[in-house]
């Protein structure tokens, strides 16, 4: 099957054999390796990229699902060389220590961001329990999550 | 094999060693790199190389300073989350006397690097810092004519600033290259045949389905089978359709594991040089259980338990004249190389193991696994290999935290003061054993037991089992004394930095004004583990389920070596243990493991957060410890005691809800 998709703002065209998954095509295929393989059942967060702007587990997504449709992953998330707001926060909070899980959280913030631009620290926990950290580094991404936020609203004002 | 290697491999690197003994013992200019490939490839400058000794033992550390201003250090070191990278780059960076940025750090591979041991029991800051510290001055000092001195903490400007870590901007880019992004040129990727009991042999194999597959290899070595191919899911979807038959050992249910470790127990003996002493004696234990007014015996159990790294472990092997160079995320790189070249039967020169920093390992990835069978795949099949194992793989085929008995007798005086303890532990192991109470007459030992699962090191090994057990037992007596908790500590502890972390951590938390209601309690921790004085308070709630409110903490650590990474290591080892309090639990019947998936097996998430007040003294005056490893023994034994204040009953077993 042919597959024609927006991957980080571009066209692309693809032929992926039957039943390969998003997680598969984007690291195989397109070589972004920023989502990762953690866990294969959509438990842990870590291949979360997002899909028409909302946060999709891309290891039990179809790749044959986001025809037509647009993919963003870490790797699209800034604008060129500079770094999105989410991960100048991530940065300066340190909210990582092996940082396997980051690009999955980050893109998992994006979507909750997309959705809701001003979550407390509960709406955030509570949107981003399907990532899992097992380094435990939870209170800086609630924090990293909080002031990035701040940061896109006035941004968003400013324009 | 591979146990008994790791065994005698860490027993090089045993025994203590104090810090001001350490001296240069031989410092030479490296005239000959321009021979060594690897080395060559490094560009030019000038290398060195040191040695450090301390006591009986040497450490080599070489140290370029390249011709475009690098100052490249070398260490066997690794890094998986825990800072160990920007820390010994700030300790070149201050004794070299330059700025951080200009200091790059080659980890973890074998051809390059000294071999300083393996990456684990928190010795990076108290050993590798002061050797790498000794290392560098010998250099700037033979550069600048000068006698080699270290940077007194006063004087420092790299060494204690919270520096981020090099790899942050890579990290949240998704451009860090972890061991299971890895490719090579050529490359197929394996998925194994695995047997679906936790011991057995393979006896057969029909391979012809998976054969018929286009591009599809098979390569058998003993009891190694593995379906090659171009990319993974073909791999998988062949080593599916192969028919192998197993012949399974039985393993005995685990609720006769208690028994079983007691009749097969081994009577510990004193080895006081060892890291971990076995066996612990003072004074008299029939005098001392005859001086108490009380006495109290308990038992308490911990369950096995999986270390859950994010990144499942992969490797990639590749051939070329008879040598292999195999780029993974282990922990152990010296000893991997060790165990690669005895399952290949291939002297230890002819493997180079490069480690890549890796996606989480808290003890889990310190034996050669996937690497030993990347190494024998690709020498069947003459092409560079890649083993990367799956979530199930990683949960069932890897050794687990052991399963721990605990036996606790004491005998206290009419002050609440201890008198005697016996302290026996089985099978979960000697780590962390030493208590933190004055104890005038004690026996504590450790019993080697039969086990029936591969086990092996976790995150602070046997301390959470042993701090875990002799916490609740303080708990008890707490309880029977009617005594304060942190009473009852301050009154056994002598140590005046422990007594300072346990009231200033009681005074932040607001102890003294704690208002047990119904449905919430209040419980607390300490201990004294690898140099490193911690406490931990709670609050819990427990309707309508269990849930961690609120957590207080202090630490002191020494010299924080990077305060901000400390406090993150602080914070991550106690969230960690969580998991092993509450939930954290593998389970097996008479052949199988049944816990495979991520989705039967409850780890610590956000939604389990509590509020947290975590604080770090920094003590610059006194060496460094160790701090990714002690305050995990914090968790379970606190919320173990808000649980026992809570419903009047003593938890004697992890995890707590189960």
């Amino acid at each position: 099957m042919t597959l024609e998709f927006e991957l980080n703002g571009k066209t692309q065209r693809c032929s992926p054999a039957e039943g390969v998954t998003l997680l598969d095509l984007l690291r195989e295929e397109f070589g972004l390796l920023g989502a990762k393989l953690g866990c294969g059942e959509g438990q842990c967060g870590s291949c979360t990229v997002l899909l028409d702007g909302r946060a999709v587990r891309a290891c039990i997504t179809r790749a044959a699902s986001v025809s037509g449709r647009k993919v963003g992953t870490i790797e699209g998330l800034a604008k060129a060389g500079g770094l999105h707001p989410l991960q100048r926060a991530f940065i300066d909070q340190q909210a990582f220590q092996c940082g396997f899980c980051t690009p999955g959280m980050i893109m998992g913030a994006a979507g909750l961001l997309n959705a809701n631009p001003s979550p407390g620290p509960r709406e955030i926990k509570a949107g981003l329990d399907g990532h899992i950290c097992r380094c435990g580094t939870y209170p800086r991404i609630v924090e990293a999550v909080r002031l990035a936020a701040q940061v896109m609203k006035k941004e968003a004002g400013r324009v | 094999m591979s146990e008994d290697l790791r065994q005698a491999y860490k027993l090089r690197f045993e025994g203590e060693l104090e810090q001001e003994q350490y001296e240069i013992c031989d410092f030479r200019q490296e005239a000959d790199v321009t021979r060594r490939d690897a080395l060559k490839a490094l560009g030019g400058g000038l290398f060195f190389l040191v040695a450090v000794r301390a006591q009986d033992r040497v450490a080599p550390v070489r140290i370029q300073l390249a011709d475009n201003g690098v100052v490249r250090a070398f260490t066997g070191k690794m890094e998986m989350g825990q800072g160990s990278r920007v820390i010994l780059a700030q300790a070149v960076a201050e004794e070299l006397h330059v700025g951080f940025e200009k200091v790059d750090l080659v980890m973890g591979d074998t051809d390059l690097c000294p071999d300083d041991g393996g990456t684990w029991a928190s010795l990076t800051t108290p050993q590798t810092i002061p050797v790498i510290r000794q290392a560098a001055a010998a250099v700037y000092a033979s550069r600048n004519g000068t006698p080699v001195s270290l940077r007194s903490p006063k004087d420092w400007r790299v060494l204690g600033s919270s520096i981020p870590k090099p790899t942050s901007r890579a990290i949240v880019t998704g451009r860090q290259i972890y061991p299971s992004d890895l490719r090579r040129e050529g490359m197929l990727h394996a998925s194994i045949v695995r047997s679906p009991h936790l011991k057995s042999t393979l006896q057969k194999a029909d391979v012809s389905a998976a054969e018929q597959l286009s591009g599809v290899r098979i390569v058998r070595s003993e009891n190694l089978l593995a379906a090659l191919s171009q990319d993974m899911r073909t791999a998988a979807s062949a080593a599916r359709l192969i028919r192998a038959e197993w012949s399974p050992e039985p393993v005995p249910e685990i609720a006769t594991w208690a028994e079983e470790f007691r009749k097969s127990a081994v009577e510990p003996v004193e080895q006081n040089q060892a890291r971990y002493p076995p066996l612990l004696r003072l004074g008299n234990l029939d005098e001392g259980f005859a001086a108490g007014t009380r006495r109290l015996k308990s038992d308490y159990w911990l369950s096995p338990i999986a270390h859950v790294p994010m990144e499942p472990r992969a490797a990639i092997a590749e051939w070329k004249d008879g040598r292999v160079t195999i780029d993974c995320g282990v922990q152990a790189p010296f000893l991997v190389r060790q165990q690669v070249a005895k399952a290949l039967s291939v002297p230890e020169d002819k493997v180079r193991i490069i480690v890549h920093d890796s996606g989480g390992g808290f003890g889990g990835k310190q034996n050669g696994e996937c690497e030993i069978e990347a190494a024998i795949l690709a020498r069947g099949a003459g092409v560079p290999v890649r083993v990367a194992w799956s979530r199930e793989e990683e949960f069932t085929q890897s050794y687990s935290r052991p399963a721990g008995l605990l036996e606790v007798e004491s005998a206290i005086d009419s002050e609440g003061r201890f008198t005697a303890m016996r302290f026996a532990n089985y099978n979960a192991g000697p780590a962390g054993i030493r208590p933190q109470y004055a104890i005038p007459h004690h026996w504590v030992g450790y019993y080697r037991t039969k086990s029936f699962v591969r086990q092996g090191s976790y995150r602070s090994l046997a301390a959470v089992a042993n701090n875990f057990a002799r916490e609740m037992h303080m708990e008890e007596w707490s309880a029977r004394l009617k005594l304060d908790p942190v009473e009852l500590r301050l009154r056994n502890i002598a140590d005046a930095r422990l007594r300072e972390v346990i009231e200033k951590t009681a005074a932040r938390f607001g102890w003294k004004s704690r208002k047990t209601a119904q449905g919430r309690a209040f419980g607390m921790s300490c201990n004294l583990e690898k140099d490193a004085r911690l406490a931990l308070f709670v609050e819990i709630s427990t309707s309508p389920e269990v849930r961690v409110l609120r957590m207080a903490a202090t630490g002191d650590f020494g010299a924080a070596l990077n305060p901000d990474n400390l406090k993150n290591q602080m914070t991550g080892a106690i969230l960690q243990g969580l998991g092993g309090a509450l939930w954290e639990k593998l389970e097996f019947d008479a052949q199988r493991q049944k816990t495979r998936r991520l989705s039967q097996y409850r780890v610590p998430r956000f939604r389990d957060l509590p509020e947290m007040d975590i604080e770090v003294i920094d003590r610059r005056e006194v060496d460094g410890a160790g701090a990714g490893e002690s305050p995990i023994t914090l968790t379970a034994p606190a919320i173990g005691a808000a649980l026992f204040a809570a419903t009047g009953k003593v938890p004697r077993s992890l995890p707590l809800l189960s």
